[in-house]
């Protein structure tokens, strides 16, 4: 392609942590081998184990999930009967250590880190409700796994993904009009970038959209409805999950076969755009969408 | 008390820093004078025999709604290790305030001599306040105070919430600073009433205060309820002007007074109940509820 040459000199959008994508995702869980069972329906292989702590590394493709089933780190899921509970994101950033310092400057809550000698001091922020957010920057040269995890043997360390999927987004539920705080925090702790109300992704339309300035991925902030009983003081939390894929009918057909459940109802059928699996353990969904 | 007088005083609220005695008699008494909503002081909760939590416990039984809680001083404009053992305060203030289900939390202009004049300065600090309070789900309502080291007017703490440019980060009118400084109220017409977290509202009985040492004693120690002082009018005024421009939140009676504190809880939280009447029906003309005869009258019975 003949690329024309950039005569104004336009900046980019700033990116001042130096965010490169999701390195990995984090239930907890008090039922690890229930969680476990959904996941490998999803596509995720079990690929290592933590070396001190009851926490599994699952991966497919090019996405890291744990889940924490310590018992610190798993009450709040014990608290509500054993169902999952979205409780960490860890962004790819430059430098770790200054993109904490930053967020703290900036007004986020620091994560005391509990890491046991040897193991990996990963610096995280408070999130909503009781999750975190970490900063990763150690995923190029080597593998933060390397460190504290153990490869589970015989089992392939890098399972493909399933039909190309890769994360595509978080859906974070919060308290009614409660979108523009938290829209201001996400742009000034991160430099997320909000998108126009007309632009949507997916099935599930609803709520304030932002992107990571990456591009690598998209953060969804979605209120209760104003008839909903909790109003103004429902819990906020990161609710679920959305995998992209660039054929999402292959995927849904792939997952069918695994037994994986999709939501039919005439707003929420299957469709190209996107597809949303039916809830498990409480309310583990899954987010299909078109990339 | 009738449930016509308990709707009239909906919009309205005492504050625990009013009433002398244990924190469950203080909503007790509000509760009797036909409140529904409290500003609640940090004091109040450590100073509690039972902790904070006990406290905690109190005013969520008490089914009185926090109407915010107080207060954050002297924070804004430090550096150094002065502005992260501010931050540590602000933590714990906020952590507080969350543990009550309040919403709001307000901080006082500072009054340090360390603290810098630099508005965008202190504006970023304020920011990082609001950002503190997102997860939280709490709103800032900065005031100035009259006796404020470089904010002490309500217009220069507007000033300091605009250039801050934060959803959560809104302003705290108090009555008694305002009339004490002497800022015109016709810049009130500048506020956006959506970013109007807070409005105290008290009188107090000196014509003037014109050094900041008689306002801090007048302060702290000698206001009384709307309606009581010397400066009725300009509290009507006020009162009206932010009705204009629409601002629909709560009043709350920001009363310290040292004789209403040796005065039996019942005593002082009808003062407050006349002082919410007055504002209702004689300053913003609302109507008050029909009494309960005139309703049912005509329906037959099922």
């Amino acid at each position: 392609m003949n690329r024309t040459p950039d005569r104004e000199d336009v900046p980019a959008p700033p990116n001042r942590l130096g965010l490169a994508g999701i390195e990995f995702i984090e239930y907890a869980t008090s039922r690890p081998q229930a969680l476990g069972q959904v996941l490998e329906n999803m596509g995720f292989r079990p690929v290592a184990r933590h070396r001190s702590r009851e926490v599994t590394l699952y991966r497919q493709g090019g996405m890291n999930l744990v889940v924490n089933a310590n018992p610190d780190d798993a009450r709040v899921s014990r608290n509500a009967d054993g169902a999952p509970v979205l409780s960490a994101v860890a962004f790819r950033v430059q430098d770790a250590l200054r993109a904490h310092q930053r967020c703290i400057e900036l007004g986020a809550w620091g994560v005391p880190s509990h890491a046991q000698a040897m193991e990996l001091h990963i610096p995280a922020i408070h999130g909503p409700g009781g999750s975190r957010f970490y900063f990763v920057d150690r995923w190029d040269e080597f593998s933060i796994y390397d460190i504290d995890f153990k490869p589970i043997p015989t089992v392939d360390p890098h399972p493909p993904a399933l039909a190309g999927m890769a994360y595509f987004g978080v859906v974070q539920y919060i308290g009614m009009g409660r979108s523009a705080d938290w829209l201001t925090y996400f742009e000034q702790m991160f430099d997320f970038q909000s998108i126009p109300d007309e632009q949507r992704f997916g099935i599930l339309p609803k709520g304030k959209l932002m992107k990571s300035p990456c591009g690598g991925f998209l953060w969804q902030l979605v209120e209760p409805e104003p008839w909903m009983d909790s109003g103004e003081d429902s819990p906020e939390c990161l609710q679920r999950l959305g995998l992209g894929t660039p054929d999402v009918a292959a995927a849904v057909q792939a997952l069918k076969a695994r037994g994986v459940e999709f939501v039919e109802s005439s707003q929420l059928h299957p469709e190209d755009r996107g597809a949303l699996t039916r809830s498990t353990l409480g309310s583990l969904a899954f987010e299909l969408v078109h990339r | 008390m009738g449930a016509a007088a308990m709707n009239m005083l909906a919009g309205y609220g005492m504050d625990t820093i009013t009433l002398a005695g244990s924190l469950e008699a203080k909503l007790a008494a509000m509760k009797r004078a036909g409140f529904s909503q409290v500003m609640l002081m940090a004091r109040d909760l450590v100073g509690h025999p039972g902790g904070v939590e006990a406290a905690v416990q109190a005013v969520r039984q008490s089914g009185l709604r926090p109407t915010g809680f107080q207060v954050l001083r002297d924070f804004e404009g430090l550096s150094g290790h002065l502005h992260g053992y501010k931050i540590d305060i602000a933590k714990s203030m906020l952590q507080m305030c969350a543990a009550t289900g309040a919403k709001v939390l307000l901080a006082c202009s500072s009054t340090s001599r360390h603290a810098t004049g630099d508005l965008d300065q202190i504006a970023a600090d304020l920011r990082k306040l609001a950002m503190l309070a997102v997860p939280l789900g709490i709103r800032i309502a900065y005031e100035g105070l009259s006796w404020g080291r470089h904010v002490n007017e309500f217009t220069t703490a507007w000033d300091v919430v605009q250039r801050a440019d934060c959803p959560n980060l809104g302003i705290g009118l108090d009555s008694f600073h305002i009339v004490a400084a002497g800022t015109p109220l016709a810049a009130i017409e500048d506020l956006d009433p959506s970013k109007i977290f807070l409005v105290q509202l008290s009188d107090f009985m000196w014509q003037e205060t014109p050094s900041f040492e008689e306002r801090m004693t007048t302060a702290r120690t000698f206001r009384v309820f709307p309606g009581e002082g010397v400066h009725s009018e300009q509290l009507a005024d006020l009162v009206l002007r932010l009705e204009r421009i629409g601002y629909r939140g709560d009043h709350s009676f920001e009363v310290f007074n040292d004789d209403y504190q040796q005065l039996p809880l019942d005593t002082v939280a009808e003062r407050a109940r006349r002082s919410a009447i007055w504002l209702h029906t004689d300053v913003l003309h609302r109507s008050a509820p029909l009494p309960d005869w005139t309703r049912g009258q005509a329906r037959s019975p099922a």
